[in-house]
Formats: C-alpha cells, structure tokens, sequence
C-alpha cells in the first residue's frame, strides 16, 4: 500500500506485490513484469551458480536464456522491465560450490539461482536455503509432468519440492571391444544378459582374470573414487541390499551387502585386477587415460565419459595427448547396466540428478525487496522453468551427455533436423551463449553421441539412487576410508564392515540416524 | 604521577590492546560460546541462541574414546608438531648462522631461495609435492628411482604408515616454516656488534666456536620466540596438510592433525558442524595455552621481561 498527498489533495494508491500463477506461463511472465513496472522497477537483477564438468556449462548459461527469453515476451508485449544475470558463476568441483553457497548464502551472497546435486538438496531445505516452489509448481502441472516422475521425487525434501531436475545421468559398466575381442569375448548381446542377470559380477571377474592373464590389458577393472561420487555404492544395489529405511527414515548399514561389495573388490585388488591404490589415483593422469588407452577391459563410470572423452586431453598413446574421437568411443567401447552382485539378482544404475534450486533470498540484492519478495520469487520461478526449456535441457544433455530429465527434451535430441540445427548453432538463442558453447558443439555434436545417448536412457528403469538424507555424506566418507583400507589390503573385508559400524557408532548423531542390519554371510563364496 | 604514567601507558598500548581484543579475545570468546550452541551449516540465524550446553564436548569425547582414526589424529599431531618444530627452529638456526659467515650476495641469494615456499600460493606449493611424492609412476620421485634402477615398483609413500606420512606431512611443511626462524634469526645476529665476531677471529676462533661461544647465546630469547611462535603456529596449522589429505597423496588417518580435524569438522563435510568443531577448536586452544606456558616456563621467559637492573625511579 502506497499512500501519498498531491496538491493538497490526499490520494491513495494500492500496488500490487503479487501475482496469482495460472500456468500459463506467458500470461504468467507479463503478469511479473507489469506489477514490477507499475513499482518503479525497470531492471531484475539476479545472479547464477551451477557447477560440474567443463562440458555442463548449460547449468549456467540456460539461466542466461531464459532470462533473454523472458526478456523478450516483455518486450514484445510492452512491459518495459529487463533480467539482468549479473554473476555467471561456474566451479568445476560441486562440493566446493556446495560449500561456497553454504558459507555465503547466511550472508545474502550465494548466488539467487543454485544448479547443483539433489544430495545437498535435504540440508539446504532443512536450513531454509532454498525455496519452496510446491505452490508455484501445482500451477504449472503440465510442465512438472514432463518431467521424469523419479526424478522429481528426488527434488522433494520432506514431501515439499524444492527444486527442479536439471539434468541426470547413468553409471554404465564400460567394456573394451577390443580388449574384448582379444580374449574370445562375446559382447554380441552382453546388454541383455545384463538385463536378465545372466551376467553377474561373477563373470566380470573371470574375463577380467582373463584379460590379465593373458597379458592383453595391464588391468581387469578400473573404477572411480571419492565418497561424493556415489559410484561404488551400486554394488550394495546390486547385491540386493539397500541404504536407507523409508518408514524409519533413517539411513541403513546393510551388512551383508557392504560386506559383498567389499569382498569383490578386495578379491580383485588382492589378484591384481583393481589397482590397489586407486582411490589415490589422479583423474587426468592415471584413470582416464588408462580407460581411453585400453589398458583395462572394463570400467565403473559415467555417461558423461562419453564426451568428456572427446574433449579432454587424454589419449597419450601415439605421443601428444588427445581427445579421442566420437567414432573411436564408438569403436573401442561397449556399455551395459552395473551387472547383478550374484544370480537371481537384478542389476542396477545410479543417478544424481541435479537441481535448479533458487535461493530463499533470491531478488535480494533489487529494490523494494521487503514489499516485493513474493513477485521476485515467482520471477525466480518462472526463469527456472523457462531453463528447463525442452531444447535448453536437450542442448545440455547432448554436449555433456547426461541424460534428458524432460520427455519432450528426449524426444528431441532423436530429432536429426534439430540435431544438424544445434551443430550450426542456428538456434534462437542468446548470442553470449551461443560464443560460450560454440567449442564445445563443434566437438560433442555428433550422430553418434545422439544414439549413445539414446541407447542409454533406458537405464534410468533400473536407477537407485542414494539417499537424500543430511547425514548421508558423512556416512559416504566413511564408506570411501573403509573401502581404500580393504582395497590395499590393511583390512579384510570382514574388518572393513566392522570399521564403518566403529565409525558410525563414535558419533552419538550419526548413531542416531544410521540403523546396522544383517550380519557378514558366512560360507559366502566369489566368484 | 601516577595517572599520568597510566595515561601514557593507555595511550600507547592502546592499538595493541585493541588489535589483541578484536582479533584474538573477541574470536576466542565467541568459539568458546559457539561450543555451547548447536551451531551448523553456518546457519547463525537458526542456531546461535541455541544452547546445548556441554553437549558438543560430550559428543566429541565420546568420538575421541571410540573412533578408530582418533589415536592415529592424536598421535599424527604429537609427531607433526613435535618434529617440524624442531626443523623449524634449529634448521631456521643453521641457516641463518651458515648465511651469516659467507659473502652478502651469496647469503641473499640462499636466504631468497628458502623464502620461496612461503612465496609460493599453497595449492601451487603443495601441488608440487603432490607429484613429487605421487605413489605411482607419474610421482617425479618414483619416476627418477625407476629410471636408475634403484627400485623395480614404484613406492606408495604417502601410503606407508605412520613413517611415509609423517615424512612427506613434516618435510612440506618444514620447508615453508624455517624461513620463519631463518629470518629471525638472520635478523637478532645482524645486531651483535661486528667488533665481537672480529675480535674472535683475531684470536683465531673458527666459525663453530664462535656460533657455540658468541652468536648462540646471544640469540637466546630469539630462539625463545622462535620456539613458542613456530609450536602455536604448528599447532593450529592446516591448509597444506588439507591439501595433501584431500588429493589423497598421504594416508587420511595419519595425515591428519588435530587442527585438521577442527578444519575438516567445520567446513569439510557434507554436513559442516561448527558447533562440534568449536569444541575441538577450544580443546585445540587449551593445550595451545598449556604449551605455550611449559615452554615459556621452561625456557624462563619471566627472567627476560625482568626490569633492567639499575633503573632510577
């Protein structure tokens, strides 16, 4: 309310500070824009954060878009107000960005737009952090059903949304073609046995011995590390066992499938399948040109290898390292699901979607925030909804390769028209983005990174993903140091489970939200 | 008189009074009071007037009675602590007594040389040494022992415990703090008066008899300040040690000190738990305090504030 005495008259004048959302999202948008108009305000600033790979810049540069792309249904319609990104902010390691938002944001200095993992998800809702957009998303139903229903449950926290999906990915198995081939290894239909759980982690093992054995690659298997990349935690999926309770709400200690997983892999490190060291190995120098030189057979990653592969520097085999090309990935590599631990299983994937979340202080740093809170909000609502564009996402997905989280995204990169467009860049998109992503298009646009994308998707059938719980990082620390310890061979397998339980129970809060169940299986055998 | 000495007193400890207050009390204070609180994910809003009294020093000794790292943290800080201070001070000694009897130039160039480390920004510092030490055949170190056939694998420094840790944690951060002791040191013996050191040589005293006989004792209550300086400092530092941890070049468990453990409590985790870390931080303070105190004790510190004899009033 707005009152006011002109010319010795008094007069009063109601302003409106908040719009009711309808879903139509160009009624919506000009709606925003007339109500910060009529309060003095011509200019929105906001600023975006995202992180990841070098390949994911869309995390920040889809805010861009849908900014210009706001900007110009004001314009076309008269509202005479402009989005301003002021901060493009993009940090290649999530957990440090995690960190900085967290730090800052108590401050009013983390960025209004957030991209990062839903496994932060919990603890910034359960801060206040970020925002709660389950209203603002009940009016727009038609756009959040299009989104991939798992994946929208993984941007709830406590039955709230607070986010939407970005992106996701799965966990394929890689496989050496050619290493394959060396040893009579059939990969003519290894996804399906996969699928059916013919082909366990039994197997895995015997080619991999194999291979080594007979000196075709230096090792069977080569995986991640880290306890924030959740990689690893597939095999208590796979083993059929589970990491957290959904009626006790509380994370779980599944012994016999931790115990399972440690023993496979502390028996392929003890034979010399698995480096011993190789939650110490260096990323760019030792993993993944050990992957892309074919020195192994098969390897634990990601979907977003795939064209990482193909920009990175990591082919060194013919002198200069080089990226490899997207026909070389196609030759050399054959993926599949995470293989079942043991037959009678069902073999898995993992995914950890990230999240366009919004700052619960976003729109701050413009004026008259107090009286307008809720009209910047909406603003912050729709830009995220206008990112999540299905041709902003299918762009993404395509020169990151991870996959769509859209069903009209997906579609879309199986469109060869629009594929061709985005290789050209003959898109309508903003001129800043397009000089940002023109590198990484010219060298990820390509049939083959369409089909491989393709061919992925439907692992996200058989996704797991890891708990969305405060604590779970802690936990997943622990996981990392018991895991290291058995795989240089300073602790059995049995002493690494009983590790984790010491470590949980020396701390009374993580006691508290961790339940211990089952006990080491006994005449368990592996292979 | 003696309000106008207490004015002039106030006048010119004044700043130092105030720096100390601001920079050192108030922070003290205010961790010791967010050890009281629930105080996480730097939420000061929701938690600061959340008092849990001993709580957080409860959890935390419950931890330090049944985690399986804690004896390795305490006894990685004893090691760390105890021996880098010993390079710091007297490799800080050795340095600035060899620069001391050799030409200017030569002198500045080696003192320029040492100072280095502390030049350099950490994460570049310790990268360095994170390849150095690396345990595989891209560790420099490795790589050089394999091309003159003086090992056949390469060696896992970082990962053999305790020794191969606590080699590479000291040895990267010996580097950076003798420079600290080297400069004061440098500086104590550029004020002993030229003629003492001539007049030794006239006499014929050799370089050793007249660093044990003259130089050293002279420098007694810079070695006083060295020592206590570099133990707190030690004590309470962390970043390259992060680094090395993080990067995972040395053994978590044996790669960690206490200081680390405050660090890695407040901010490293997923969820970061200041309250918690407050209270190591102020456990961390206490023995701080301890041994800065035996040392001073030690080492009779009173005897160097004595009021000089023969002052009139």
């Amino acid at each position: 309310m707005a009152s006011g005495c002109i010319g010795g008259q008094e007069t009063s004048e109601t302003k409106i500070t908040t719009v009711e959302l309808s879903g139509d999202f160009l009624k919506d948008a000009v709606a925003i824009g007339k109500v910060l108009e009529e309060n003095g305000i011509n200019e929105v600033k906001f600023s975006a954060w995202g992180s990841g790979d070098p390949n994911s810049v869309m995390r920040v540069h889809g805010i861009v878009e849908a900014a210009r792309r706001i900007n110009k249904i004001w314009e076309e319609n008269g509202v005479n107000v402009k989005i301003i990104i002021t901060d493009k902010h993009y940090a290649a390691a999530f957990q440090d960005a995690y960190q900085e938002y967290l730090s800052k944001q108590p401050l009013g200095q983390a960025g209004d737009f957030f991209v990062n993992s839903y496994a932060f998800l919990p603890t910034l809702a359960d801060e206040g952090y970020i925002l709660d957009i389950t209203e603002y998303a009940n009016a727009y139903k038609s756009v959040i059903e299009d989104f991939y229903p798992s994946l929208i449950e993984a941007s709830k926290f406590d039955g709230k949304l607070y986010g939407l999906p970005q992106d996701t990915e799965a966990r394929p198995l890689y496989i050496r073609r050619d290493v394959a081939a060396k040893i009579g290894f059939n990969l003519e239909g290894i996804e399906e046995k996969v699928k059916n759980g013919e082909f366990t982690w039994s197997d895995v093992y015997q080619w991999a011995k194999k291979a080594k054995g007979n000196g075709v690659a230096e090792w069977g298997l080569i995986h991640r590390k880290g306890s924030a990349h959740p990689d690893l935690i597939q095999f208590i999926f796979a083993f059929g066992g589970k990491l957290y309770n959904e009626e006790s709400k509380k994370l779980v200690v599944d012994v016999p499938a931790i115990y399972k997983w440690f023993y496979v892999e502390w028996k392929f490190a003890q034979d010399g399948l698995l480096p011993e060291d190789i939650m110490s190995w260096d990323w760019a120098k030792q993993i993944h040109p050990t992957i892309v030189e074919g020195r192994t057979l098969f390897d634990i990653g990601g979907t977003w290898y795939w064209t990482e592969w193909q920009t990175k520097d990591y082919y060194g085999k013919e002198g200069t390292p080089r990226p490899i090309k997207p026909d070389e990935v196609q030759k050399w590599f054959a993926y599949t699901l995470f293989p079942a631990g043991e037959k009678g299983l069902q073999p898995v994937t993992l995914s950890q979607p990230f999240v366009w979340m919004i700052n619960s202080k976003a729109g701050q740093q413009n004026p008259k925030y107090e009286e307008l809170e809720e009209i910047y909000h909406e603003l912050a609502f729709l830009m995220i909804i206008k990112a999540s564009d299905p041709d902003i996402n299918a762009i993404h997905s395509v020169i990151s390769a991870h996959l769509p989280v859209r069903k009209a995204a997906a579609k879309l990169i199986s469109d060869e028209k629009w594929l061709n467009d985005l290789k050209s860049l003959n898109l309508d998109l903003d001129q800043e983005v397009k000089d940002n992503l023109k590198d990484i298009v010219a060298t990820t646009v390509h049939p083959i990174n369409a089909k491989f994308l393709a061919d992925v998707s439907y692992m996200l059938e058989y996704t797991k993903f890891a708990p969305a719980h405060p604590k779970y990082p802690a936990l997943a620390d622990i996981f990392k140091e018991a895991l290291d310890k058995v795989l240089r061979g300073e602790m059995t397998p049995e002493e690494g489970v009983d590790y984790i339980i010491q470590k949980v129970n020396a701390d009374p809060e993580l006691a508290e939200n961790v339940e211990v169940i089952g006990e080491i299986p006994k005449d368990w055998q592996f292979p | 008189m003696k309000g106008e000495k207490l004015r002039s007193l106030s006048f010119f400890l004044s700043p130092m009074i105030a720096m100390v207050g601001i920079f050192y009390l108030i922070p003290l204070v205010f961790t010791v009071y967010i050890s009281f609180t629930k105080m996480r994910n730097w939420n000061t809003e929701k938690y600061l007037s959340e008092i849990v009294g001993l709580y957080n020093y409860q959890r935390l000794f419950h931890m330090f009675q049944h985690d399986p790292m804690i004896r390795a943290i305490l006894l990685t800080t004893v090691v760390f602590v105890g021996i880098t201070l010993l390079i710091n001070v007297f490799g800080g000694l050795l340095l600035a007594l060899g620069t001391f009897f050799i030409n200017e130039s030569s002198a500045s160039s080696i003192r320029l040389l040492w100072l280095l480390p502390r030049m350099s920004p950490i994460a570049v510092y310790s990268l360095v040494w994170y390849y150095f030490f690396h345990g595989s055949d891209i560790g420099t170190l490795n790589s050089i022992l394999l091309k003159l056939g003086v090992v056949s694998e390469p060696i896992p420094w970082g990962q053999i415990t305790p020794w191969g840790v606590w080699s590479i944690i000291i040895f990267v951060n010996g580097l950076v703090g003798v420079s600290f002791g080297m400069i004061v040191f440098t500086s104590a013996l550029n004020q002993i008066p030229r003629e003492l050191v001539i007049a030794a040589r006239v006499d014929g005293a050799s370089a050793w008899q007249i660093s044990r006989k003259i130089l050293i004792p002279m420098l007694k209550w810079h070695f006083l300040y060295v020592l206590t300086w570099q133990f707190l400092s030690l004590l309470t530092t962390y970043p390259h040690l992060f680094l090395l941890v993080e990067w995972d070049l040395v053994n978590r468990d044996y790669g960690t000190t206490l200081a680390l453990y405050v660090f890695n409590t407040a901010f490293g985790r997923g969820e970061q738990d200041q309250g918690l870390a407050a209270a190591a931080a102020v456990l961390l303070s206490i023995i701080g305090i301890m041994g800065g105190y035996v040392t001073l004790k030690v080492l009779q510190f009173e005897r160097m504030i004595h009021e000089p004899r023969g002052d009139v009033e």
